[in-house]
């Protein structure tokens, strides 16, 4: 089972890939408790993907969502039409620092990275290719 | 999301209802700020009683970092209680839980604040 979405890159549309995910939940029979990892990384790669078309000249257009589920796990690919970029290249938020001194930034993927089974990054044919897959079962 | 503020005993409790995501961060971060940052509160503590959040993305955390940093100047405690699973899980992920006190409910919260300790 494969369902696709693709959507302007404007914050106002992560609603409308939300309910996506949702009716294709619904529509899997999953359980509900598994869908908040996906619901997390849809929100933070899309969201970076957004924030980039504040910067002239790197701003993705259109972003394509990707949802399958296999025989033991659900994946979600995330591609886009904007630059080259590695969002796996992002170095970790120091976890050691304390409260007055910890970073802001690069909180969103090092959370998709841990909250998801595997993630990779593929740029293929012109276009970003973040593929993210979760285990149904512990 | 929704957010309510009630004044119980010696804490002010802050209680997210819904979903602490992009679009309700700033909204968040803001009643904080109004509540953290203009020597307004001048009670010892600040309790966000998190049972009504069902989700907090990274930009939740952030809101809530800010928070927690504006009560360390304020000289306010601060903490967090009766986190459900999956906003636990990605406080715990973050590291926060290192930073910034999570209680398991509110009498455990109000107990450390009465001792005086986050």
């Amino acid at each position: 089972m494969t369902a696709q979405r693709t959507v302007p890159a404007e914050a106002s549309q992560l609603a409308v890939l939300n309910q996506f995910l949702r009716d294709f939940w619904t529509a899997a029979a999953l359980a509900p408790a598994r869908m908040g990892s996906f619901e997390l990384a849809l929100e933070e790669i899309f969201m970076n993907l957004v924030m980039h078309t504040r910067q002239p000249g790197i701003a993705p257009r259109r972003v394509e969502l990707t949802l399958s589920l296999g025989s033991d796990a659900v994946t979600m690919m995330v591609e886009d039409d904007g630059p080259q970029f590695d969002p796996l290249s992002l170095p970790p938020p120091d976890l050691t620092a304390n409260l007055a001194d910890r970073s802001l930034g690069g909180l969103g993927v090092y959370l998709v990275r841990n909250v998801m089974d595997t993630v990779s990054y593929a740029r293929i044919a012109g276009r970003n290719q973040l593929r993210m897959t979760k285990r149904l079962a512990d | 999301m929704k957010l309510r503020i009630e004044t119980l005993a010696e804490v002010i409790y802050v209680i997210p209802e819904g979903r602490l995501d992009f679009d309700a961060a700033p909204d968040f971060q803001e009643a904080m700020e109004r509540l953290l940052g203009g020597g307004t509160t001048q009670l010892p503590a600040v309790i966000i009683d998190g049972a009504g959040l069902e989700y907090a993305s990274s930009a939740g955390l952030r809101a809530i970092l800010l928070a927690a940093r504006a009560a360390q100047r304020a000289g306010i405690l601060f903490g967090l209680c009766a986190l459900q699973p999956a906003v636990r899980e990605v406080f715990d992920l973050s590291g926060f839980s290192r930073i910034i006190a999570v209680h398991a409910d509110r009498a455990t919260a109000l107990a450390r604040a009465r001792q005086g300790r986050p």
